[in-house]
């Protein structure tokens, strides 16, 4: 945990109410997402609508999921918008299907860093969430590629 | 022909009114009034096709991201201010007068919530909770790598392959006066080597921001006939928008065009084998040959094959982005589109100068 943490931290822009039981669930290391009692299913980002079936918000509830998914796709960065990221470039930022179908974005890290300059991760590794304490106030989840034998 | 009687609404929703909205955001309360408008309608969320936002502070793809609308071909902003909504329902009659969409969502509204801060409005999308912490790159770079790179997972795609589309279209830009790269010749290896912005994107895949603007006049056919130009008549027209972003789109590797393209050919009464030349937006290389592949110039998964056997420059066999595109003329911002626009007529109207392509009597733009 450090106070000197540069680089940008979750700006929630839409909603912060919605988005709350998310970031409560970082802090104590679980994804949580959100859950439609009427369609039965999860999705991500948090809304006050289910994107698939419209339920309204009072159908919508928090579920535990399971923190495990495969990479769907990534790209490398080399040239990272945000100065704060330049020193630790190039780095994976990827797009994440989790075991329960939805879909959210984050970083692979583990990865040896040579690995990561020659782009040798593959779409459809399996990997499991992580979680970094950012500062005291926000932690973000990341991704680790798992081997299930 | 005119409006009168051609459209009319058949639903509408509508929340109170309150001075202050505790809890909720924009989006939020424009899904409710949307679920009660459709419930109003007798329809159901699949058959809405078309979205109309105010437009300043709303884009229709953030509204279909957020409500999972998925099968939008018909997607505008009314940008007019308080006037919106009147002009919201106009846009949404022609469009459906004109065969563009078949159930047009309006939809407009704000919201006060407290915890927003200052006027707490909540007009903003999920990208700086959700993704700007994990370090995305400049632009839409982020989103079309990655869909580059499960292009090149499903289909075997190669970037060998997409460089052609910068080459080729770097060839077509050389004598072109309106060009920012005029005069600076590339070749198929210089794509290979230049350095990755993001893996698998390379800087010469990449458009660069520039300045720049264009306009064009249209009028009726009528009054075309008695042009003293050349005219460029308009045969089919389709549209289809998109999420805004990667998060939910089942179908990631393929664009809108899949939907709009068949309603133009539809229209036109012509069919992809018919088309002389195209001018396709082409803010990175893989967007462009993903909206080739979905207006069926090259079967899908096909375009990578299609672009290392095809010539084309102006001089080839299928001439595309015969002005150098995006990509090879530099990108003004959102107006970037327009210049495929603009050089498809000039095309058409035979004052393409050099690039003049040999056959020019029907052109396929994607803007």
């Amino acid at each position: 945990m450090t106070s000197e943490y540069k680089k940008p931290l979750p700006s929630p822009a839409m909603n912060p109410e919605v988005s709350k039981p998310f970031w409560e669930g970082t802090k104590k290391h679980e994804l949580w997402m959100q859950y439609c009692l009427n369609h039965n299913g999860h999705f991500f980002y948090p809304r006050e609508v289910c994107p698939i079936c419209w339920a309204p918000q009072d159908r919508l509830v928090w579920q535990k999921v399971s923190g495990k998914g495969r990479v769907f796709s990534y790209t490398t960065v080399f040239q990272p918008a945000i100065p704060a990221f330049a020193e630790e470039a190039p780095y994976v930022h990827a797009l994440i299907e989790v075991d329960e179908g939805a879909r959210i974005i984050g970083n692979v890290i583990d990865i040896p860093q040579e690995d990561v300059a020659a782009n040798k991760l593959e779409v459809n590794q399996r990997v499991e969430a992580v979680f970094e304490d950012v500062t005291d106030e926000w932690t973000l989840v990341k991704w680790k590629p798992i081997d299930e034998g | 022909m005119s409006l009168r009687g051609e459209a009319a609404i058949i639903g509408i929703g509508e929340l109170p009114t309150q001075r202050s909205t505790p809890g909720r955001s924009m989006l939020g309360l424009l899904g409710d009034a949307a679920r009660i408008a459709i419930k109003d309608a007798h329809i159901r969320k699949d058959d809405v096709d078309g979205i109309v936002t105010e437009g300043g502070t709303t884009y229709p793809a953030t509204v279909a991201e957020y409500l999972g609308i998925k099968d939008v071909r018909f997607g505008t902003g009314s940008s007019m201010m308080g006037a919106s909504g009147a002009t919201g329902i106009a846009i949404a009659s022609m469009a459906v007068m004109n065969g563009l969409a078949n159930n047009v969502l309006v939809l407009m509204g704000v919201a006060r919530n407290p915890a927003l801060g200052g006027g707490g409005e909540g007009f903003g999308g999920p990208g700086g909770e959700f993704e700007m912490p994990y370090g995305t790159a400049a632009g839409a770079n982020t989103g079309y790598a990655m869909i580059y790179k499960k292009h090149m997972d499903q289909y075997g795609t190669t970037q060998e392959q997409l460089a052609h589309v910068a080459s080729n279209q770097r060839f077509n830009a050389l004598e072109n006066e309106n060009s920012a790269f005029k005069g600076q010749a590339i070749s198929h290896q210089d794509v290979l080597d230049s350095r990755y912005v993001n893996y698998p994107l390379r800087l010469l895949e990449c458009v660069m921001p520039c300045g720049g603007a264009a306009a064009a006049i249209v009028t009726t056919a009528e009054r075309a006939k008695a042009s003293l130009t050349n005219p460029v008549y308009v045969l089919g027209v389709g549209t289809a928008l998109d999420d805004f972003g990667a998060y939910p789109k089942p179908e990631f590797t393929t664009s809108p065009v899949a939907r709009s393209a068949p309603v133009a050919y539809s229209m036109s009464g012509y069919t992809p084998r018919d088309i002389q030349f195209a001018e396709f937006y082409d803010c990175y290389t893989i967007l462009e040959a993903m909206c080739l592949e979905d207006a069926g110039i090259a079967p899908k998964g096909e375009i990578g094959p299609f672009f290392a056997s095809t010539d084309t420059t102006y001089k080839g066999t299928f001439p595309i982005n015969t002005d150098g595109g995006q990509l090879s003329s530099g990108q003004p911002g959102l107006a970037g589109g327009f210049r495929h626009v603009i050089e498809g007529a000039r095309q058409i109207m035979g004052k393409a100068g050099v690039r003049q392509v040999a056959r020019n009597d029907l052109c396929l733009v994607n803007g």
